[in-house]
């Protein structure tokens, strides 16, 4: 993208635009977002074994 | 490095090639794509087919849930192993999730991957599950059962003594229902049997001297003759005897007892006014002055019923007694801590009197797995370590204390 003057250039940075958004959508934020949930899951384990104790009524 | 920050450089500016509407579309339905995909994941986590996979479930657990009532009833509901094992909640499920990283741990290493090692781990892992059912009053059972739809009258009998209580205390099903789905840990299924053979191999070695007093290793058939031939009756384990006379491999046992004088006197009990049983004759014998002979007579002023010291000399087998009752004592103590510490906490023997045992006893002893002779030896044990009888120098230092 650093320089949209030239008509090769324009077309090879569509395609990094392309390439770049899917990259984002079908690999970035899922594999975030498992990383998160799956923290989120690993955090509350752990605060199970050694804080909380195993999970009772409702949470 | 270089792709990384291409990568960048394209996505710290707004888009040229690719038109806002696109970018909502396409993320809209990656997003779909991803929950449906997430929730699948979560699903196919939870079949059974899944746990199964390792075989280390499959051919423990899975094998032993298929001879329960989960598996196949007259209402044709099956509970898979997610419905016990997998809280609902969201946090606590994924918390759940996370946790089998231990368990693909545990897979990989191959922790439980014999069915030796699996025991040997199983009172471990049952108890983490104990704690988790404690903890939130078996809410993964309650999913399906539920006290407040329990019809009592359609209950047997057993069950709506133990469950109606249990409704109102709203008590945690694994409280009384362990072992439910899978087989219970080794370690609490030793109904003593083990521990009483090992008794009476000791007691076979013993050879019986007159006069000193010995006491019964198992519960042992008495004979009015020498060769063994006409049983009369039997002894119960942790009995004192005297041997009078040895022929062959019989001994001619004298057998101290007190017994209420009335109907036909059948059963000997160990001390004047307590329900411990010694020793059980059958009719005949019991009336049978050469057999039995009367020493003293006693009226139990709490019950008005005359009781008389008797002795009866009757024939049995060699080689089952033992010199003390300490060993028995001690044996009888460590499975009643172990058979009856499932569900509470045991209650001291001298917490009851000696009376007052036998009730209490066969009311729960339904709940652990004594074989009959375990059971009157452990109830001998508390009956003999009950409220009657601590003030009694005898039994101060026989480990009991020493355990707590
Ligand atoms: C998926 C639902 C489900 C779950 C979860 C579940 N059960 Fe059951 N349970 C049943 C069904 C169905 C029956 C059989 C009813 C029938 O037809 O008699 C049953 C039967 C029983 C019985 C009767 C046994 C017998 O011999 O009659 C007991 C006890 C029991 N369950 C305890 C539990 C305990 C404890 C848990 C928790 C660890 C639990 N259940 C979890 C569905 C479930
Ligand atoms: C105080 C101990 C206790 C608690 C707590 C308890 N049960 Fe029971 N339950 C029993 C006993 C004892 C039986 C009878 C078992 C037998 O007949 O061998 C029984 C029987 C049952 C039966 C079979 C009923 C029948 O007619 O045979 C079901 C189903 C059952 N329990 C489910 C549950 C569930 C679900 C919970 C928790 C919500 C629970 N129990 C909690 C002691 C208990
Ligand atoms: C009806 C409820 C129920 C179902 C269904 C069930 N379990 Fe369990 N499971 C329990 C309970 C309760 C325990 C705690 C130990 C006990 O009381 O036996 C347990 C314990 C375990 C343990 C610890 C080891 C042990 O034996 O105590 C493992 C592993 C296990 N379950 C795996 C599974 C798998 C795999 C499945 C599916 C094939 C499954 N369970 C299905 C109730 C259930
Ligand atoms: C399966 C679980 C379980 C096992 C095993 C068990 N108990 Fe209990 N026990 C209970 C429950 C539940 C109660 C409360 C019952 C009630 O209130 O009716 C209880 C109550 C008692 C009480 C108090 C009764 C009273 O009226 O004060 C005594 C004593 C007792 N148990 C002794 C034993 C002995 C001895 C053993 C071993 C043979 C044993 N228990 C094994 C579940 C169990």
């Amino acid at each position: 993208m650093a320089d949209t003057n030239s008509r090769q250039e324009t077309g090879s940075s569509k395609l990094r635009e392309w390439m770049a958004f899917l990259f984002v959508i079908a690999v970035v934020v899922p594999v975030l977002s498992v990383a998160v949930v799956g923290g989120y899951g690993f955090i509350v384990w752990m605060l199970q074994v050694f804080v909380l104790g195993p999970p009772g009524h409702g949470g | 490095m270089k792709i990384i920050s291409t990568l960048w450089n394209t996505l710290k500016r707004p888009p040229v090639h690719i038109s806002l509407g696109v970018i909502i579309i396409v993320s809209f339905i990656a997003g779909v794509i991803f929950w449906g995909g997430f929730n699948t994941a979560m699903e196919v986590t939870n079949t059974e087919k899944f746990c199964v996979s390792c075989h280390e479930m499959e051919d423990n657990v899975y094998q032993e849930l298929q001879e329960t009532v989960h598996w196949s009833n007259r209402s044709g509901v099956r509970a898979i192993c997610s419905d016990c094992h997998v809280p609902h909640e969201w946090t606590a499920k994924i918390a759940r999730k996370m946790q089998a990283s231990k368990e693909v741990w545990g897979a990989i290493f191959g922790t439980i991957n014999t069915p030796e090692k699996f025991e040997g781990k199983r009172l471990e892992l049952a108890q983490h599950e104990w704690a988790r059912f404690d903890a939130n009053g078996s809410q993964e059972c309650r999913n399906c059962h539920d006290y407040d739809s329990m019809d009592w009258e359609l209950m047997s009998d057993k069950a709506r003594r133990f469950m109606k209580p249990a409704a109102e205390r709203d008590q945690s099903c694994l409280n009384c229902h362990k072992g439910i789905a899978h087989h219970l840990p080794e370690e609490m299924n030793k109904g003593g049997n083990p521990l009483l053979a090992d008794l009476l191999n000791d007691a076979t070695s013993v050879s019986a001297n007159k006069d000193t007093p010995y006491y019964s290793a198992e519960s042992v058939d008495l004979y009015r003759d020498a060769e063994l031939t006409e049983l009369v009756g039997h002894l119960t384990i942790a009995t004192e005897v005297a041997v009078l006379e040895t022929q062959g491999g019989s001994v001619k046992l004298e057998i101290p007892g007190w017994r209420k004088e009335k109907g036909f006197g059948r059963v000997f009990y160990e001390d004047f006014g307590q329900n411990i049983t010694n020793a059980v004759l059958d009719k005949d014998a019991a009336q049978d002055e050469s057999l039995v002979a009367t020493r003293e007579r006693k009226e139990d002023d709490l019950t008005g019923l005359p009781w008389a010291k008797v002795t009866a000399e009757l024939w049995a087998k060699k080689g089952a007694y033992l010199k003390g009752r300490d060993a028995l004592w001690d044996t009888a103590s460590e499975i009643y801590h172990d058979g009856c510490s499932v569900c509470h906490s045991e209650p001291d023997p001298e917490h009851f009197d000696a009376n007052t045992w036998p009730a209490m006893f066969s009311g729960m002893v339904g709940f652990t797995n004594m074989d009959g002779p375990t059971q009157s030896l452990v109830l001998k044990y508390l009956q003999k370590h009950s409220s009657d009888y601590v003030d009694d120098g005898q039994n101060v230092d026989d480990g009991q204390a020493a355990e707590r």
